[in-house]
C-alpha cells in the first residue's frame, strides 16, 4: 500500500476542485422544486459499501459525462478464480483496490499506483466449506468496510475478520454466528465510530435473528440485539423504544404463538446506514420462518421491518414493520437510503426503502412515520399502504397458508420487486433514486414445515413467471418525494445489480446477461453498454485513480439466487447437471458463471 | 428464496410417516449395527497398486421396493432434504440428485454413507437423526428417480 501523495494525485485533487467549482457555479441543472445542497468535493475513494453513511452510492466525480460516456473502454480485468455469485463491490482506499471474493472469501489488495495494478498481497482465511451448503442462496459475500486502517469483512462461516489495510495481516477474528444452527454471514459489516455492526442470514433455517456490535479495535462482541423476542432481548428499553405506530410492550414476542419467535427468522443480510445527527443506525430485517404463515399466527414483529438503533450500545429507538404477518417471504433486507427531500413544501429528513413487497417507502427517519408509500413495480398483494396505521391493506385472496392450497398469481415474487442484493443510488442533483427492478409473479403453495436443527425450515413451493408486459426487469428512476416513476429502461431479464450515480448525471447498472450500462440520469437514455463475460449481480463503483482520471469498476459473476433459479448457468460440476428454469429457459444461452473484476475509463 | 417440495402433506400425515419410518425396533438396531461403518468406496477412487482396500459391503434391504421408495419420498420432504436439493431432488443450493450423476458415488451403499455421515459443503449427517431403515428408504427413493435423457447437451433451437 502506498500512502504518499504523489504529484499526480495532487494534480488530480486540483483538477477535481476546479471541476467541482464549475459544477457548483453552473446554474439550472438541479431540479428547481427540490432542495439544493452544497456538496463537498468528492474524495475520489470508495471506503464503504454504500459510498457514504447515507448509502447514496453517489459520487461527486464528473469526468465521465453523458457526452463522452460512449468512449468508455476496459482498462483492466482480473479473474478472482472463484465461480460463486459476485455480489457486493470493491473498495478503493489510498490508491489500493480491495476485492473480497465469494466463498472462500479471499481478500485481494491491488496497487492502483503502478502499471498493471499488481497484487500487493492476498489474505486467504480458513473458511469452513460447510457454510456453502447452509447459505440459502449461493456462497456470496456483499463486501468489506474500511475503517481506521483496517479492512473489516465477514467470512461466510460465521466470522468477522479485521485485516491490516497496508500489510494484509489478520488483526482479529471473531466468531459471531453458528453455521450448525443455520446461520451464515454474507453481509458486509458496517462500522460506526468504534463499533462494527454485523448480522446473520438464515431466514430459511429458522434462526433467531440478531445484530451484534463488535469493538473495532479488538473484535470483542459488545452487545447483541435480537430482532424478535421480548423487549429485553431486543435491547428495547422502557421509555427509549418508541415506534410510531405500535406502542405495546414485548410485541416481538406477543405477536407470535407459543414462543415461535425463538425459531422465527428475522435475519440481517442487507445493508446499513447511519445518521450522525440522530445517532441512529438503520437496517432491515428479513422474513419470518417458516414460509408457511399458518405456523405463526400474528404480526411476527419485528420481521420484515426497519430497525433504528444506537450504535454504541445497540439500544432500539424505533421500528416499523413493512409486511405484518408476511405470507410471501418479503424480506425487508434492502438498504435504507438517507436523504433530505421536500415533501408537501417542507424539507423532511427521510429514509427511502424499496421493499421486496413492491412498495417504495419514504419514512421520517427520526420517528418512523411513513410519509409516502407507492408501488414501484406491478404488485397485487396489497391495495395500498394506509398512512394512518402504517399497515398494508391486503387483498385477502392473495394470503397464503397450508390450508389455502396453491395461491396463484401473486406479484411481485419472493425475489422482490427489487432484490435487496441490488442497492439503489440517490443523486442529490436530480433528487431521483435509481432502482434495479424485477417484473415477475408467482404461485405460492405453503406446506407444513418441521424444524430440524441444521436443516432448512421453509414450507412453500413458489414457481415464478414473467409479469405483464413481456419483460422481466427494468431499471427505473423514482421520485421518492411524491412516489412516482420518472422513467424506466425495460430489460429482458430481472435487473439484479446495484447502481452508482455521479455528479455528471451519469448512472451505471448491470444486467443479468452481462452488460454494464451507462445511462443519462435525467432522461434514461442508454449512453454505453459493454458485455463483461458473466451476468452482473454486483454493484458498480466509481473512483479517482492516482493519475487523476475517473474510473468505473464492477464485478462480473452471475450467482446468488440465480445459482438456484438458473442452475444451468454453471458448468463446473460434472455431477450436478440441471435443466433450465421454466421462466428463464434461455439465460444460459447468454451467460455462465465466472468471477471477474473489471475497470473502465475514458 | 423459492422452494420446491414434492408433497404437500398435512402436518399430521408428516408426523405419522416420520413415526412409521423412524420407529426403532430391535431388528432395526441390529441391522444398523451390522451396517455401520463400512468402507467408503466409489468409482472415482483410484486404488494404489490396483487393489481396492477391504471394506464391509452394504446392501439395501429395500432394493427395488416401490412402497419403501414412496416412504423415502415422504421422508425426503419431512426431513427437509428438499429444502436444499429441491422438490424431486432436481437441485437447488445442494446438487441435483435426479441427474444420474453423483459426487460421492451412486451405489446404494455410497448414497447411504452420504446421508449417514453427511458430506462437505454443508450436507448434514442424518445418522444421528434417523434410523438405518429410514436412510435406506431415502436411498431407495433416490435410486428410483429417472435421470432425464437430454442432460449432456443443451440446445436452444
Amino acid at each position: 500500500m502506498k500512502w504518499q501523495r504523489t504529484t499526480a494525485s495532487m494534480a488530480a485533487a486540483c483538477v477535481t476542485a476546479l471541476i467541482w467549482a464549475a459544477i457548483a457555479l453552473t446554474p439550472g441543472r438541479a431540479a428547481g422544486a427540490h432542495v439544493v445542497h452544497a456538496q463537498p468535493p468528492d474524495d475520489g475513494e470508495w471506503t464503504m459499501p454504500g459510498k457514504d453513511y447515507a448509502s447514496t452510492r453517489y459520487s461527486g466525480l464528473s469526468q465521465i459525462t453523458p457526452d463522452n460516456a460512449a468512449h468508455l473502454h476496459p482498462v483492466w480485468t482480473f479473474s478472482t478464480g472463484v465461480l460463486g455469485g459476485h455480489e457486493g463491490q470493491p473498495l478503493v482506499v489510498h490508491n489500493t483496490m480491495y476485492v473480497v471474493t465469494p466463498y472462500p472469501n479471499t481478500l485481494y489488495a491491488f496497487d492502483l499506483s503502478k502499471p498493471d495494478y499488481p497484487l500487493e498481497w492476498k489474505y486467504r482465511p480458513a473458511v469452513s466449506p460447510n457454510a456453502v451448503g447452509v447459505a440459502c442462496c449461493d456462497a456470496v459475500n456483499r463486501g468489506a468496510f474500511y475503517a481506521d486502517g483496517k479492512i473489516v469483512y465477514n467470512l461466510l462461516d460465521g466470522h468477522t475478520v479485521a485485516v491490516d489495510a497496508v500489510s494484509g495481516k489478520q488483526l482479529w477474528l471473531t466468531t459471531i454466528a453458528d453455521v450448525s444452527n443455520g446461520e451464515t454471514t454474507p453481509m458486509a459489516p458496517f462500522v460506526v465510530k468504534n463499533r462494527v455492526l454485523v448480522g446473520a442470514s438464515g431466514g430459511e433455517f429458522g434462526i433467531h435473528g440478531w445484530v451484534k456490535g463488535l469493538d473495532l479495535q479488538t473484535g470483542h462482541v459488545a452487545w447483541t440485539g435480537y430482532n424478535i423476542g421480548p423487549d429485553s432481548e431486543l435491547l428495547a428499553k422502557p421509555g427509549q423504544f418508541k415506534p410510531f405506530y405500535d406502542h405495546a410492550a414485548n410485541l416481538g414476542a406477543s405477536t407470535w404463538p407459543n414462543n415461535a419467535w425463538q425459531t422465527g427468522g428475522a435475519p440481517v443480510w442487507g445493508w446499513m446506514s447511519y445518521d450522525s445527527t440522530l445517532d441512529l443506525v438503520y437496517y432491515g430485517t428479513g422474513n419470518p420462518s417458516p414460509y408457511n404463515p399458518e405456523q405463526r399466527a400474528g404480526d411476527n414483529k419485528w420481521t420484515t421491518s426497519v430497525m433504528a438503533r444506537r450504535p454504541e450500545d445497540g439500544s432500539l429507538v424505533w421500528a416499523y414493520q413493512f409486511t405484518p404477518h408476511d405470507s410471501w417471504d418479503f424480506d425487508a433486507a434492502a438498504e435504507m437510503v438517507l436523504a433530505d427531500l421536500r415533501i408537501d413544501g417542507k424539507v423532511r429528513k427521510v429514509l427511502v426503502h424499496f421493499d421486496k413487497n413492491g412498495f417504495a417507502y419514504t419514512i421520517d427517519r427520526a420517528t418512523g412515520q411513513v410519509l409516502v408509500a407507492q408501488p414501484f413495480v406491478q404488485e397485487n398483494w396489497a391495495k395500498h399502504i394506509d398512512l394512518e396505521t402504517g399497515r398494508p391493506v391486503v387483498d385477502s385472496s392473495k394470503l397464503t397458508g397450508a390450508s389455502r392450497g396453491n395461491v396463484k398469481d401473486i406479484c411481485p415474487t419472493l425475489e422482490g420487486g427489487k432484490s435487496p442484493n441490488s442497492p439503489v443510488a440517490y443523486s442529490p442533483r436530480t433528487h431521483l433514486f435509481y432502482v434495479s427492478t424485477s417484473n415477475m409473479c408467482m404461485d405460492y403453495q405453503a406446506v407444513p414445515a418441521a424444524r430440524i436443527r441444521g436443516t432448512p425450515y421453509i414450507g412453500a413451493n413458489s414457481p415464478y413467471y414473467p409479469g405483464a408486459g413481456g419483460y422481466m426487469g427494468a431499471f427505473e428512476a423514482w421520485d421518492a418525494a411524491v412516489g412516482r416513476k420518472v422513467w424506466e429502461i425495460k430489460e429482458r431479464y430481472p435487473v439484479w445489480s446495484g447502481v452508482v450515480a455521479t455528479a455528471s448525471d451519469v448512472v451505471f447498472y448491470g444486467t443479468l446477461d452481462g452488460y454494464l450500462r451507462a445511462v443519462d440520469a435525467r432522461t434514461g437514455k442508454i449512453l454505453w453498454s459493454f458485455k463483461v463475460g458473466s451476468g452482473i449481480v454486483g454493484n458498480p463503483i466509481t473512483y479517482r485513480g492516482p493519475d487523476g482520471k475517473q474510473y468505473v469498476a464492477v464485478y462480473a459473476g452471475i450467482g446468488g439466487d440465480w445459482f438456484l433459479l438458473a442452475g444451468d448457468v454453471r458448468s463446473d460440476d460434472p455431477a450436478d447437471v440441471r435443466a433450465p428454469a421454466d421462466f428463464v429457459k434461455d439465460l444460459a444461452r447468454h451467460t455462465s458463471r465466472g468471477g471477474l473484476v473489471w475497470i473502465f475509463a475514458l | 428464496m423459492t422452494r420446491t417440495t414434492t408433497l404437500g402433506l398435512p402436518a399430521a400425515a408428516v408426523v405419522f410417516i416420520l413415526a412409521a419410518a423412524c420407529r426403532g425396533t430391535h431388528a432395526d438396531a441390529a441391522r444398523a449395527q451390522r451396517d455401520a461403518p463400512p468402507a467408503v468406496r466409489y468409482p472415482s477412487h483410484i486404488s494404489a497398486g490396483g487393489t481396492a482396500p477391504r471394506g464391509a459391503a452394504l446392501a439395501n434391504p429395500y432394493a427395488g421396493d416401490s412402497v419403501a421408495a414412496a416412504g423415502g419420498a415422504a421422508l425426503f420432504t419431512a426431513m427437509n432434504c428438499d429444502g436444499c436439493h429441491g422438490g424431486g431432488g432436481t437441485g437447488w443450493v445442494g446438487p441435483s440428485l435426479d441427474d444420474g450423476r453423483w459426487r460421492y458415488g451412486g451405489t446404494a451403499g455410497e448414497i447411504y454413507m452420504s446421508i449417514y455421515y453427511g458430506r462437505r459443503e454443508g450436507m448434514p449427517a442424518f445418522g444421528g437423526a434417523m434410523p438405518s431403515n429410514g436412510i435406506w428408504k431415502l436411498v431407495t427413493y433416490l435410486q428410483s428417480l429417472q435421470p432425464p435423457n437430454d442432460v449432456p447437451t443443451e440446445s436452444w433451437k
